[in-house]
Order: C-alpha cells, then structure tokens, then sequence
C-alpha cells in the first residue's frame, strides 16, 4: 500500500508535466486541427530560459533558502519559464505556420515544417548553451527533504511543487477559456475558423494568442521538468512524445481531456509496470514503461475513437 | 402502391416489385430525432421523388439507405437489381444471450448491393480526372488486385481498358467526353454534377439516390438534367430515387413523391395528388418559420 | 498612412530578427557550464553583429522594393540564370575543386591561392586562379551576370550576347584552368567543383541566349521546355550522349593510377606487353571508336528521322557498345591488379572518370534510340486517349512526357555509371544512407502520398525486415530450424510477407481512427517494436543486437556473385530493387488500386459510396509500404552486417515523412528526390559547417522549403491540383486548416 501511494504520488508528479505540455498541444490542434511538433521544443527554450535567468539571479550552486526565498525563485522560474516559452511559440507560430497558412500548404507541410522548426531549434539550443544533459538549476530547495511523511508515503518537496503549480495553472487555464473574451474567441475559432471570422474574430490573432497561452504553459513545465531533473537541448522529445499521447488520450483539442490524459497516462506509466506494489518484484518491469504507455493508448483509441472525452475545445466537459 | 400510370411522363409502365422497402425507421442523434417512424416503398423502374422543407430527414433518409447512418428502429429491404432477392440493409447482431448490436451494412456494401448516389454538395475527387472519376466507380466492380497491377497481367491490362472504355462511354452519356482529361475540381458547377452522376452509374447501380441534383444549376441545365435523369430511368431501367426542391423539377419526372416533414412521412402519392395535398401545403406554406421553404418552393 | 508605417516597422524587426538568428546560427560554438550562453554573448555582443544587421536591412530592402522588381522577375531568361548564378556561386564557395592528397581543403579559394603562383602550370590557368587580378574568377563571375541582369531590364540583345560570351569564356577558362593543375597534380581527382561552375555558365550562358532571342517580356519555361524535348523526342538525349562520348574519350583520364595517369589515347601502349585479351586489346587500338561512332551516328539518324526501326537499331548499337566496354574494363583492370602495376588489387579498380562517362554515353545514346523506338502515338491527334495524370509530370501532360523520359534516362546513366568515380566516403554515404533512404521513402510514399495516412512509426518495419534477416542467418539468440538457413537474399520474400502481415495487424485496428490519432498510434508502434528489440534480450540480445549477418550472395545456375566489402557491388544491388520497386509502383499508382487510393485520400465518404472498400483500400497500403521497409531492412542488415535497436529511432521515421513531404508528397520522383537531397545534404553540409550544426541547417533548409514551397521539391500533379484547389479558399485569409484535409 505505501509503495502504491508513493508510485501514484510519482505517477501524478510526472502526468502533471505531461497535462501542461498536452495543453500546448492540444489548444493548438483545436483551433488550427494541427499537432505541433515543435511544442517540445518550447517545453526546452522554457527550460533553459528559466535555468538562465534564475542562475543570474541568484547563481549557481547550492542555496539554502527560506520558504519565501523559495517561493521567489519558484515563482521567477515559473514566470521566466512560461516568458520564454511564449514568446517562442509565438516566433514559432509566425515562421512555421503562418506563412504556410496564407499558401493553403497541405496540412502534413504544417507537420514537416514544425518538424524543421524542432531540429532547428533543438539544435541552435545546443549551439548556443551546451549539448551537455547536466546543466542543473541552481538548488534553491532541499532535494531531501519530504514534506508530508505518513508512515512510509512521502510527497517531496519538488513534486508538491510540481502538482501543485501545474494544478494552479491549468485552473487558470480552463477559467480563461471558459470565462475571458479571448476564450471565447479561441472556442469560436476552433469551432468553426469561417463562421468565427464572420462573427468579427480576428482568426490570425486568436491563433497567435493561443500559441502564445499554450507557449507559457509548456515553458512553465519546462522550468519544473528542468528543476526536478536537468536540461539540455533534447530535453523535450521525449515528455513532448507523451504529452501528445497524453493529449490524443483524452481527446485531442478537448482542453480537460489533455489534463486528464496527461494525469492518466503518468498514473499508469508510474503505475503499472511497478505492479503489484510488493519490494522489489515486478510483474511488468520498469523497462517497459513506453510499451504500456502506448498499449494502453491503443486500447483507448480502440474502444473511444476520439479519446475519453472526445475532442473539441469549444466542448470543454 | 398507388399505381402511377396516369403520370404524364412515364413512357413506359414501372414494374412494381419493391427496391427498398422501409419500414418504421427511426434514427435519433443524441436527443434528436432526425427521422421518426417512416416507412415507404420504392418500387422497380420509379423515379420515386422524397420532397420536404429543410431539415426535414431527406438526406438522413439517404444516408440511412446508403449506410452512412444506423438507424436505431424499424427495417429497410433492398433488392437492388432486377432478380435480386430481398436484403437487409440493417443487421442487428447477438452478442451472447444479453448484448444486441445493431449495425448497418457498411456503405460500400450497399454500393456492391446496387445502389448508387449522389451528394446534396458536390463530392467528387477533385484532383483526378473526369475520367478518372468516373473509373474510379467502375473499378470497384473489377477483381483485379495490386500485384497484377505491378505486374502489368494481361487480364489486368484488360480490364483498365474496359474501364476506359466504360468511362468513356458514361462521360458520353452525360455529355461530359470534351472534359475527359480535365481535373474534376476544375469543372463548371453543372458539369461536376453530371459528372457525380456518371461516376454513380459506372457503379451498375440497380438504382440510384440523387440528393438535390438541380441546386445551383441555372434553367437550361435544369432542362438538361431532367432529360438526363429520365434517360437513365428509361434507357438504363435503374430506378432513381430523387430528393429535390426544384418543384417544377421533380413534378415534371417524378412518377411519385414521399413528402417528409420534422422526420415524418405527411404524404406519399401522385405529383397531382401531392399538389393538392392539404398537409403538404401547410407544411410548405401554412405554419411557423417556412417562409425560406416556401421561397425555395417558389423559386422552383 | 501610419498602418503602412507600421507594417514596414514590424517588417523592418522581423528582417533585424532574422539577421540576429543567422548570426546565432552561424556563430561560433556553445561554451560549458561555467561560462553558460558564452556563444550567445559572442554572436550577439561583436561588432560582426553589424554584418548580419546589414543582410537583414538588405532583406528589409528587397522586400520593400519586391513589387517594383517583380514585373522584372517573370521575364525569360530569369529563371535559369538565378540556377545559373547559386551554381557558380555554390562550386566557387562551397564545393571541393581539387581532392588530392596534399590539399586538405580543395575549395576553390585554397586552390587558387596554391596554384596561382605554382610555376609548372600554364600562365592561362594561374591568370585564371589570380595571379595577376586577384579574384579574377569572382570578377568574372560578377561582371556576367551582371550583364546578364541589365540584359534583362533593358531587353538590348548586345548585352544578352556580351553576357553569354563572358560565361562561355569564364566557364571554360575555368574548367581549363582546373584540367592544368589536376595534370599539374597528377593525381585522381574526384572533385565536382569545376563541373558545376562549368554547367552553371552554360546555363548563364543560354538564359543570355534566351534573353538576346526573345522579344516578349514573360517567360514561358514550360512551353520552352516541351518545344525543346518535344521537337524531335530523344534529340536533346543524342546531344548530351555525344557530348558525353567526346568529353570521355577526348578529355578524361581513362585509368588513373597514381603515377600511370592515361587517357584512351594512350592506353594502348600502356598495357602493350600485357596479357590483355584480344577483345580488350581490339577495343583500346580501334573499336572503341568504331562503337562510339557507330552509335552517334545511328542514334543521330534515329532521331533525327524519327525512324522506330533506327530507334531500336540504336538501342542495340548503344547495348552492344556499353557491353564490349564494360568487358574491356574489367580485363584491362582485373591483368593491371594482377600485374601489380598499380597497386590495385582486383578489377574495376583504378579506372579513370573517361571510362566511365563513355559508358553512360552510351546509355544517354540507347536511351535516345528508346525514346524513339518507343515514341507514343501522337496524343494530340487522338482526344479521347486518357492521360492519366501520373505523378511525375510537373508540366502539362503531353509534350513533357518526352521531358519526364529524358530525364529519366539521364538520371538512370549518371546513377549507374558516376558512382564508380566518386570516392570511397561517397560511395558508402550513396549505399547506407542515400540509396537505403530512397527505397524507404519510396515505400512510405505509398502509405503517406498516395493513401493518405500518417504513419511516423515506419521505421518499425524496417527493423521487422532486419531482424528477420538477422533470425534467418542464424545471428539471434534465438535460432531458426536448422533447414531454415538463409542467404540474406534469400530472406527477402520471408521479410516481405512478415512485414506485409505486421502492417495489417498495425493497420487492422488502428485504421478506423482518423489522421492524428493514427499518426500516434503508428509512432507508439514503432517504438514498441524498438523497446521490444531492447528489452527482449533472449530473441534480439537486446541492446547489442546482431552480428555477424552475412553478406549477400547469389548462385544462379552459372551465375556467382558474392558481395563483399566494396560499398559499389551493394550500390548495384540497392539500385536493382529500387528500379524494381519504382517501376512496380508506377504501375500500382496509375491503376485500379492507384486511384482507390486517391479517392479515399480526397474525400473517404464519397470513396466509400462509390463502392471503393476504404478498409481494404488503406490496409494495402500499409502492407505495401511496410514490405517495401522491410526490403530496405533487409538490405540494410546484410550490407552493414550488425544492427542494433539504436537503428531504428523515433527520430528515422519522423525522417522518412520530411523526405516524401520534403521531396513532394504523392510524387514517387519526389519521395526519391527528397530522400536523396536530404541524405545527401548532412554529408555535404560536414564540409561546410561544424558538424554538430548539420541538423540545425537541415531544420532550416525543411523549414524554408516548407515556407516557400508547400507542395515539396517535385510535386505530384494530383496533389498540386489540390493545393491549388485550396488556395481559392485561402486566399479570403479567414479559415483556419479544416480537420479532414491533407494528410
């Protein structure tokens, strides 16, 4: 029981990454029926853009903070983050879609130039910073230290850290969908982008703005990701890979379909191949992880064709 | 049912053994009931029109016939061609003892069965050729596979001629052998109808379900098109079951009319019995928010 | 007004933007830990900054002033001399001039510095490298295209004419110049450079032709192209034929030792006293002239006559010759390897780029007998014949086709006969990545551009056919039943049905979902097949994966063919399936199955109510494209000889969509032309950029491509016709991509 609640504590530190990248993925295809495969890499720009601007603020190496010190440097990191991923997405939306958009390019052109797009800035990344994989943050937090400790079931630090912003961040983000103008715009376009633009929405705004939404969100994940683990320039393929299985899982351009499959899908990974629970004996074995992941994302697609909640921004639940 | 021969076009007398035969069907999406227990009869050699005002189940009732949508009531029986015995179209299928799936036939089944269709807005594949649309539908009728076609067999290399040969006899029919070589996306509104039509025919349809071939074709391709439909009718023998607003249209080549409303059969009879038809009229005219319908009537 | 003002600033940052990105990309490398975003700093905070701002202001400029330069741009003549132009401006910047030895970079700067004041070569080709005007190549350069270019905006033919002489003379000064220090270096070379500048004047020089000739404005490439192939067919094919055969025997080195250099002329007496055989020893003192005019001149008449029977007897003539050479080479080769004289050690070694051109000479000359030989009845007379719109014909159907085969058979000589004198590096990259990577995009064509179904775990069949050539040789943990034993060839039809019935359980459940969900569906597969290979270590010995899978072999009645080391022999064997394959496949795709295929792509309910079974229809493709991988991995495995998991990456399959996307989905020329192109450009750019920059320029290069040309490299007619189907659409600039499009 305790090895169950601390692997489901694990699996919902790793799906909350996975539902904040999803969301970059699946706002996109909602309003745009795109996947967006350079998401990953502004997952990575978030990364080493926080890394950057949190380690010239208060330098490398180890820190012991206060809480409110902590607080600071998690909400630096969480703005610097989601900056930096904003403004990537938003380049990226201007250089690889935009243009391809005014041409009326075949919807595997959007595919293959984000594809470019990834390579290259996964690359200019690695140019620029280092292809290393041990750039770490700066310790701001004491990586030991638990805090909640109930007979053998521990949540640390980082992953209270972790669930929680991402909990935070993805309330704010069904408010500002559901409630705000720009939300609505955004379910308008991805509805229906010509009746949208009757209607007097500005299809190329709504588009850019919600790269730049799904920008900051996948930054931000990438400054968690970055704090809990380390960066570096390929960073972002593999949780981007998952996150888009997390994302079709729950019905792809369904905003509380991509939170859910995100959490889903770290639950079972975390889950399942570590049955049934008991000291070191596995039924599965870790190294399958990626299998069960993607075996049960077949069987949901087989059973819901469109994922658990089906797809659709504009119909959130 | 009602015999038709006193209809002024028929030139010839319909058989009357029945191509489909509907019975109580009843589809819903969701809370919504597209269609609600109707039935009709569509017999052999008829050119049987469906008319109703907008979102009446027309092409719900199309797309049931074809298999684009299950119904979740009532029977439909096709026998397509001439000495075809009576098919279902709707399967319903046991699952042990408790579970009963229902299913419809799959769409290109029914096409196989006989029955052949056109769309209400224009699908064809519009970066082939005329011709190569209309080859696509005879193909389907042939058996030769992928291998032989790499292979270049020489029954293989038979039947791509004959398909040719059938296409161009069907773009010839329709009028449409000047577009043969011309991509289908890049022909004139009138000519892509016509060409969706031959693209149906080269099928060997049994029959064939026109959804609103006349809309947006101008008055002498409406003269066009009706002489084209009861020369498929007549020379072809394939019963055409037609939805239409163009009153003038389907009241100068129907032998007989099924008028659907809100999902449900109001009428079914004679082009002279439906004109003077009291709840056909109502519907077109009499009640809440038809004033478009009956424009559309109007326009006819 | 001010909108304007806007619009210009916010172009005028976005060109500054893009000059900061090409100094990031073309600065120096990252720095560590330590000093984190030390390469920003440098790229971003150095007066070379400015540089970059400048490209940018000039880009700014250039689109500023695009509308009133564009009437300009339509004219004849401007297309051809911008290819001209990257060209020249590509062999002088980046391509190798020279590759000998004692020259680590044979560009042609380092090669006019060396040779400029090197006393053994004329004073023609060291004026020609700078000794007197330093650059004079890039002056020349320079002052014809400029001439070239005020030829064209003020449409006097006396310029045109200055303009095209000027190229002629700096193209053949340069390929002059370059012939002096290659005799002065005495050494094989294998270097592009000068070619390259010299085709690139040649077509600097008729865009000038072009220019002078033409009094319209607008250029009309196509009607040019379809009067010039179209005019008598397989004629241009017999002009390149002969002059490929002139420059072979005239020009080129014919056996190149290192210190026994030869043209044909001279080949007689070098192996005089040899026991070359009497076939051999006939062909160098007379017959391979007897051949080659023999085979001008019919080819000549034939095409010039349009006579069918002339064509035929054209083909045979071009036959016979490349046979007789191809037997001459392997004698005199195979006596100097056992004479020892030059340090070869079997045939086929040492001999020079003049056998080799005359070779395909000799096909070019055949082929043109073919085009004839096999002219079609003349589609104009006849209306109602279908023309069925293929993928490969770019320009109308018709006339081109004379184009589309000339190309092929140009393309299918060069394939064949330029490999022999590339070097050993070119030669392995050409077998392991170009050719392997053509036969997959191939295969994956089939599945993404013809079908329409996304599939980015493609790569998964490829390790399927490895792996079940590695099972069948007997190199896996697990063995196959002992009278199971397999040649690697021999495990082909096993690889193929295995991956034929692997892409219908793929496809099978998974095909109902619709483009995106297939899409991850397909990508899940893949890398389970490649966890499964890691983690199944008693079946594949995981991660180490297979040795030792043995070399191909082939014993046909007489015939024995052992394949060894040479990446050559494999290129041979890979350029068999992959004209097996593409000639299958041109057939498959203008057949029954073909347009099935294209039915559902466009529109799946129409196919469907049109009878096509769209279950059936798109699990033949899957299993069609997954066999042709496993071909390739078959291929693949007995060539390299071990395999391991790390073969078969996510990042292959996400490779293999850019090449046919990239090359031009639907087009099969395409998927081969992308494939090659971007396997061939990482290789090329390791002599232009650091290497672990290389997937940083492929990224721009797909981008850019992607940006400024949709539809890919070569796009297929039935795929163009949608792309400008759409753009009706697009152009009210209000619609985002609708769900059921493309793919």
């Amino acid at each position: 029981m305790t090895d169950f609640l601390n692997f489901l504590i694990a699996g919902l530190t790793r799906g909350s990454i996975y539902a904040l990248i999803a969301l970059g993925y699946t706002l996109v295809y909602g309003v745009l029926q795109l996947i967006n495969f350079a998401h990953s890499e502004v997952f990575m720009s978030g990364a080493f853009g926080s890394l950057i601007i949190v380690q010239s603020v208060i330098g490398r190496g180890v820190h012991h903070l206060p809480w409110y010190g902590v607080t600071g440097v998690l909400l630096l990191g969480l703005t610097s983050g989601a900056l930096i991923g904003a403004i990537v997405a938003w380049g990226l939306e201007r250089v690889a879609y935009r243009p391809l958009r005014k041409r009326g390019a075949p919807k595997l052109a959007f595919l293959i130039s984000a594809i470019g797009m990834s390579f290259f800035l996964s690359q200019l990344a690695g140019k620029l910073f280092n292809r290393f994989s041990d750039n770490n943050f700066p310790t701001y937090y004491n990586v030991n230290k638990h805090l909640f400790d109930i007979r053998g079931v521990h949540i640390s630090l980082i992953q209270t850290i972790m669930i929680v912003s991402a909990v935070v961040m993805m309330l704010f983000l069904d408010t500002l969908v559901t409630h705000t103008k720009l939300g609505k715009s955004i379910r308008g376009v991805a509805e229906d982008a010509q009746t949208a633009a009757l209607m007097g929405i500005n299809i190329d705004k709504t588009i850019s703005r919600t790269f730049i939404i799904g920008g900051a969100l996948g930054g931000a994940a990438g400054f968690l990701f970055g704090s809990a683990f380390t960066v570096y320039n390929t960073m972002g393929f593999i949780p981007g890979v998952k996150a888009f299985a997390a994302a079709v899982l729950g019905g792809i351009g369904n905003i509380r379909g991509a939170m859910l499959g995100g959490l889903l899908l770290g639950v079972v990974e975390s889950l399942v191949p570590t049955a049934p629970w008991v000291g070191g004996h596995t039924w599965i074995g870790t190294q399958w992880t990626d299998v069960v992941a993607f075996v049960v994302l077949v069987l949901v697609l087989m059973f819901r064709p469109t994922g658990i909640l089906g797809e659709r921004l504009g119909r959130a639940a | 049912m009602t015999s038709l021969s006193q209809s002024p076009d028929v030139t010839h007398p319909p058989t009357t053994d029945v191509v489909y035969d509907v019975r109580n069907v009843t589809l819903k999406f969701g809370g919504v009931t597209s269609l609600s227990d109707v039935s009709l009869h569509m017999n052999r050699g008829e050119i049987l029109a469906v008319i109703g005002p907008n979102g009446a189940g027309k092409t719900s009732l199309f797309n049931s016939l074809t298999g684009v949508y299950t119904p979740q009531e009532g029977s439909i029986l096709l026998a397509a061609r001439v000495g075809d015995a009576q098919t279902p179209v709707l399967l319903d299928r046991k699952f042990g003892p408790f579970s009963l799936e229902r299913r419809s036939r799959k769409t290109h089944e029914i096409n196989h069965l006989g029955v052949a269709r056109t769309f209400q807005n224009i699908r064809l594949f519009p970066a082939l050729t005329a011709l190569e649309n209309v080859k696509v539908g005879v193909e389907t009728r042939q058996t030769s596979g992928p291998i032989s076609a790499m292979l270049g067999m020489p029954w293989q290399r038979r039947e791509e001629r004959e398909s040719t040969e059938r296409a161009y006899e069907l773009l010839g029919f329709v009028g449409l052998t000047h577009r043969a070589n011309d991509l289908a996306g890049s022909l004139a509104y009138g000519e892509q109808r016509r060409l969706e039509i031959a693209r149906a025919l080269g099928t060997e349809p049994g029959v064939i379900l026109l959804d609103e071939p006349a809309a947006g074709t101008n008055p002498a391709e409406k003269r066009d098109l009706a002489d084209l439909i009861r020369k498929i009718n007549v020379e072809d023998n394939i019963s055409v079951l037609l939805i239409e607003h163009d009153m003038k249209l389907v009241m100068s080549i129907a032998h007989r009319l099924v008028v659907l409303n809100f999902g449900q059969k109001i009428a079914e009879g004679s082009p002279e019995q439906i004109q003077k038809n009291p709840a056909v009229i109502a519907a077109y005219l009499g009640t809440t928010d038809d004033e478009d319908a009956a424009a559309e009537g109007g326009t006819a | 007004m001010s909108a304007d003002v806007k619009t210009n600033l916010k172009r005028l940052l976005a060109c500054l933007g893009l000059g900061v990105v090409l100094a990031l990309m073309i600065g120096d490398q990252e720095g560590n830990q330590t000093d984190f975003g030390f390469a920003f700093k440098a790229a971003v905070f150095h007066p070379r900054i400015l540089i970059f701002l400048g490209i940018g202001v000039l880009l700014y400029l250039a689109m500023t002033f695009r509308p009133r330069v564009a009437p300009y741009l339509t004219r004849a003549g401007v297309r051809p001399l911008a290819a001209g132009t990257a060209s020249v401006v590509a062999s002088y910047g980046l391509l190798n001039w020279s590759d000998s030895g004692n020259l680590t970079n044979g560009k042609l700067s380092t090669l006019a510095h060396g040779a400029r004041d090197t006393s053994g070569i004329s004073v023609i080709g060291r004026l020609f490298f700078g000794s007197a005007v330093p650059g004079l190549y890039w002056i020349l350069f320079v002052l014809a295209i400029a001439l070239a270019a005020a030829a064209i905006i003020v449409q006097k033919s006396a310029l045109a004419w200055g303009a095209a002489g000027l190229s002629v003379l700096a193209g053949v000064w340069g390929f002059v110049a370059h012939e002096m220090v290659r005799s002065y270096l005495h050494s094989p070379d294998h270097s592009t450079g000068a070619f390259v500048a010299l085709l690139g004047y040649a077509t600097i020089a008729s865009a000038s032709v072009t220019v002078a000739r033409t009094s319209g404005s607008e250029a009309a490439t196509g009607a040019f192209l379809d009067r010039i192939f179209g005019w008598k067919p397989g004629f241009p094919l017999f002009v390149i034929g002969t002059a490929a055969a002139l420059l072979g025997t005239f020009w080129a080195s014919w056996f190149s030792p290192t210190d026994k250099n030869t043209s044909v002329f001279g080949m007689s007496d070098l192996f005089h006293g040899y026991p070359i055989n009497g076939l051999t020893s006939a062909y160098l003192g007379w017959l391979v002239w007897v051949l080659l005019v023999a085979s001008v001149v019919v080819a000549g008449a034939a095409t010039w006559l349009q006579h069918k029977l002339l064509g035929w007897a054209s083909v045979l003539v071009g036959a016979v010759a490349l046979l007789i050479s191809l037997l001459s080479m392997h004698n005199f080769s195979r006596i100097a390897a056992d004479q020892k004289f030059d340090g070869a050690v079997q045939a086929w070694q040492n001999i020079g780029t003049g056998a080799w051109t005359l070779c395909a000479a000799f096909t070019v000359l055949a082929g043109a007998g073919w085009m004839v030989a096999r002219k079609p009845v003349d589609a104009a007379a006849d209306p109602v014949s279908p023309r069925p719109i293929g993928s490969d014909s770019l320009v109308s159907p018709g006339k081109s086709f004379a184009f589309t085969q000339a190309m092929l058979v140009v393309v299918l000589a060069g394939a064949l006969f330029y490999p022999p004198t590339a070097t050993g590096f070119w030669q392995t990259v050409l077998v392991t990545e170009i050719g392997t990577y053509v036969l997959l995009a191939v295969g994956l064509n089939v599945v993404v551009g013809w079908a329409g179904l996304l599939d980015l775990g493609f790569i998964a069949f490829y390790a399927i056919g490895s792996y079940t050539t590695a099972y069948l040789t007997d190199t896996l943990p697990v063995k196959p039943p002992h009278w199971l034993h397999l040649s690697p060839l021999m495990a082909i039809p096993f690889a193929i049905a295995i991956c034929l019935v692997a892409g219908v359980a793929l496809g099978f459940p998974t095909l109902r979902l619709r483009g995106d969900y297939l899409a991850i569906v397909t990508l899940g597969f893949g890398e389970i097949i490649r966890i499964v290979a890691i983690n199944a270590k008693s079946i594949t010995n995981g991660a180490q994966g297979a040795f030792g899978i043995p070399q191909p072999v082939v014993h046909l009645g007489p015939l024995h063919l052992k394949w060894g080391q040479d990446p050559l022999q494999y290129w041979y064997l890979l350029l068999v399936f992959i004209i097996v394959v593409v000639m299958l496949f041109r057939r498959l795709e203008n057949s029954r199955l073909g347009r099935a295929w294209a039915a559902v792509r466009e529109d799946e309910v129409a196919a469907q109510a049109t009878g096509v079974n769209t279950v059936r229809v798109k699990l033949l493709a899957f299993a069609i494209g997954a066999s042709t991988s496993g071909l390739a991995g078959v291929f693949f495995a007995s060539q390299i000889g071990y395999i391991n998991p790390d073969n078969f990456v996510l990042n292959n399959s996400i490779l293999v969509v850019a090449y046919v996307v990239f090359g031009g989905m639907g087009s099969l020329s395409g998927a081969i032309a992308g494939a090659a192109v971007l396997t061939w450009l990482p290789e090329f750019l390791k002599a232009q950029v650091p290497a672990e920059d290389r997937q940083m320029w492929i990224g721009a290069v797909i981008l850019l491509m992607m940006i400024f040309r949709p539809a890919g490299l070569l796009p297929a007619k039935r795929r163009a016709a949608e792309l400008s189907g759409l753009d009706k659409v697009y152009s009210a600039e209000t619609a985002a991509v609708p769900a059921g499009e493309g793919m």
